[in-house]
């Protein structure tokens, strides 16, 4: 008897299961367009205008002398922001707490007050602004400019921190990964389950682990054009790059994928129907969609919270997945975080073999 | 003709029922053979034992001289099976899903010729979930038939067929038989059963209670004719009746059967109690007796109860 070659198989299995996922628009959509439209809505709406500026309030003079316009020159020349209110407007500012550094007429010279709170900035800006007066005066007095210093500004780690897009796209990868493992698998696998598509499968000679391994590489490849969708949003609409390396980054997508996909496959064998399984993967999901960080901070969280959601695999990749697109950094501090992650693949691996029916 | 499949002592234990207690079977190469009995009598979980979806408790099958245990996969290449229900990719189309089951098999039919002989040409690209039940089932036949099997298994292949579709289902499982197929299939219509198997089991309870040819079994009866008096509303008690005319009656609705061995000296004898009982009655007929006889003397009750 010659069966037809697995391999072979294996590949119409896959084809096919692409054709039959690519007529289903509204998984397509959800898919393919929801990260996207998540990416670009809260990017937009949250971004908080490329990199940061060091800003000094200035309260108008009465009358602006030669010096005075010099020195807003000088203070411009050296990237500081300048914004010059009137006394009673700089006076609200300040009290408000907005204000870093405000610069004032004093006598026939000028005087810088410095916001206690935000001492670390203020005192930039002071530097720049003594460099500044110092151009200015050569500037005025026609002598050669003295050199000045040039400064960056940048967090060690996030070289685009303040732009909330950039600590979104990892969290969204995430959650693709997520959603794929808990629903795309998951909820299909109970539903052929219940339905009866696996029986009719069960009578014919294909291989079973060629029916589910094409399933899987389906799903997988739809994670992975999933995630290069939102690294090409995140490069050209926000130009927000990966800051590590990529085959660290790819390395814990993989990771990540594997963790997910063996958790579908276990979640899916605790429930008989679909309506059961809906109610067991939202427990699963919700909590890990809301309390990983996958759209904001849980810095502000109790201790206990953020230890206990740290158990679960999607913050610990999450964090990874940040350290290393964000921050550019490696692994080696995240022992931790992949044993979570690895723990999880592994156990999840071993129910899911243990447990799994075809009927 | 050559055994071909052979089933002894098949048991299967649900966690609330018995389904299968001791099934005893042998199908010959090339018949129709017909697992007859009520819903529930164990007929699907038998058939879905000996196509390897559900493992007995206790018990042997073997098909062609090959088991479970030691060939599935070879057994699983030469027969074609077609469930109860059969469920398959919503946006599949026919041509699609004959085309990737085929793919599975080391042997396969033409998607063209399937879809001809299932009559779903014109649907061959649609969607599966816009076929009717009657063309979604017989695109289930289509599928069971598509590695060209030695043995096709049909699950109630009519259940839930309009009358018309019955019949073309029918011509179907004939045109199997006619190709040398062996054809194993579950029912609870009799007619079907006597229309279309060679030999058949009656099933109850998880056990078969007769097996034969339709012929054989009713004959077994010893009744081969049944009286048939209809009222208008229910009938009556038939006790006092059948102590006047010296023989069984048995109430069904508005019916009363009386099963006799020679219709000639009953009709008299009938109209001569009727006469006497003075019983107001609307119609007689006079019918061969069928398996839902057999079925309804071998346990008491109607096939469609």
């Amino acid at each position: 008897m010659n069966l037809p070659n697995p391999f072979k198989l294996l590949a119409l299995q896959f084809r096919s299961e692409w054709r039959l996922y690519a007529r289903d628009r509204g998984a397509m959509f959800w898919t393919f367009a929801f990260p996207l439209l998540m990416l670009f809505g809260f990017g937009l709406i949250l971004r908080s205008g490329g990199p940061q500026t060091l800003t000094l309030v200035r309260v108008a003079p009465p009358r602006e002398t030669a010096r005075d316009v010099a020195f807003v020159k000088a203070l411009q020349d050296s990237k500081l922001k300048v914004l010059t209110l009137t006394p009673s407007d700089a006076k609200q500012r300040w009290e408000k707490g907005e204000t870093t550094v405000q610069l004032e007429s004093a006598g026939d010279g000028y005087r810088l007050k410095l916001n206690s709170y935000l001492l670390a900035q203020g005192q930039v800006v002071a530097q720049a602004a003594s460099q500044a007066f110092l151009i200015a005066q050569s500037r005025l007095n026609g002598m050669p400019e003295p050199k000045r210093i040039p400064y960056v500004i940048e967090s060690p780690g996030h070289a685009r921190s303040d732009n909330y897009a950039a600590f979104l796209v990892p969290g969204l990868i995430g959650l693709n990964l997520l959603s794929m493992g808990l629903f795309t698998v998951g909820m299909v696998t109970v539903s052929y389950r219940e339905k009866g598509k696996f029986r009719r499968l069960a009578v014919t000679p294909l291989p079973k682990w060629v029916f589910l391994l094409g399933q899987i590489l389906q799903r997988v490849t739809v994670v992975l054009v999933q995630t290069l969708l939102l690294l090409l949003a995140a490069r050209f609409g926000f130009q927000i790059t990966n800051q590590g390396s990529y085959l660290v980054f790819g390395a814990l997508v993989i990771f990540g994928t594997a963790a997910f996909l063996a958790m579908g496959f276990a979640l899916s064998s605790t429930a008989s129907t679909v309506e059961t399984y809906g109610a067991i993967s939202n427990l699963a999901f919700f909590p890990m969609m809301l309390l990983s960080g996958v759209y904001f901070r849980i810095d502000g969280a109790p201790q206990w919270l953020q230890k206990a959601i740290f158990i679960l695999p999607l913050a610990p990749f999450l964090r990874m997945l940040r350290a290393v697109f964000n921050d550019g950094g490696s692994l080696a501090g995240e022992t931790i975080g992949l044993a979570i992650i690895v723990g999880w693949t592994i156990v999840c691996f071993a129910i899911a073999v243990k447990r799994f029916r075809w009927v | 003709m050559p055994e071909l499949i052979a089933v002894r002592g098949l048991r299967k234990q649900f966690p609330n029922v018995l389904a299968v207690a001791g099934v005893d079977l042998t199908v010959n190469a090339g018949e129709v053979f017909g697992l007859l009995g009520p819903n529930g009598a164990g007929k699907t979980t038998t058939l879905e034992m000996i196509e390897g979806l559900t493992r007995p408790d206790a018990g042997e099958i073997t098909i062609a001289g090959l088991t479970w245990e030691r060939n599935a996969t070879e057994i699983r290449a030469r027969i074609g099976v077609q469930l109860q229900a059969t469920s398959l990719y919503n946006k599949i189309t026919p041509r699609e899903a004959l085309n990737l089951f085929g793919s599975y098999y080391p042997k396969r039919r033409g998607t063209e010729e399937l879809l001809e002989l299932v009559q779903l040409k014109d649907k061959a690209d649609a969607y599966h979930v816009t076929l009717s039940g009657g063309q979604a089932q017989r695109l289930a036949l289509a599928l069971a038939l598509v590695n060209d099997p030695d043995v096709v298994f049909l699950d109630e292949p009519t259940a839930g067929l309009d009358p018309q579709g019955r019949r073309s289902l029918w011509e179907v499982v004939r045109a199997m038989k006619g190709e040398g197929r062996t054809v194993v299939l579950t029912t609870h219509y009799m007619d079907e059963a006597e229309a279309l198997c060679d030999r058949l089991a009656i099933l109850d309870h998880g056990q078969i209670l007769r097996s034969g040819t339709p012929a054989e079994l009713i004959a077994g009866l010893g009744i081969p004719s049944v009286v048939e008096l209809t009222f208008d509303g229910p009938a009556p008690d038939p006790a006092d009746f059948a102590a006047r005319l010296g023989s069984a009656v048995d109430a069904r609705g508005d019916v009363w059967e009386i099963p006799t061995p020679d219709p000639k000296t009953m009709l008299p004898r009938l109209f001569t109690a009727i006469e006497s009982a003075h019983l107001e009655y609307n119609q007689v007929h006079v019918r061969r007796a069928t398996l839902e006889d057999v079925f309804l003397q071998l346990t008491g009750r109607s096939l469609r109860d």
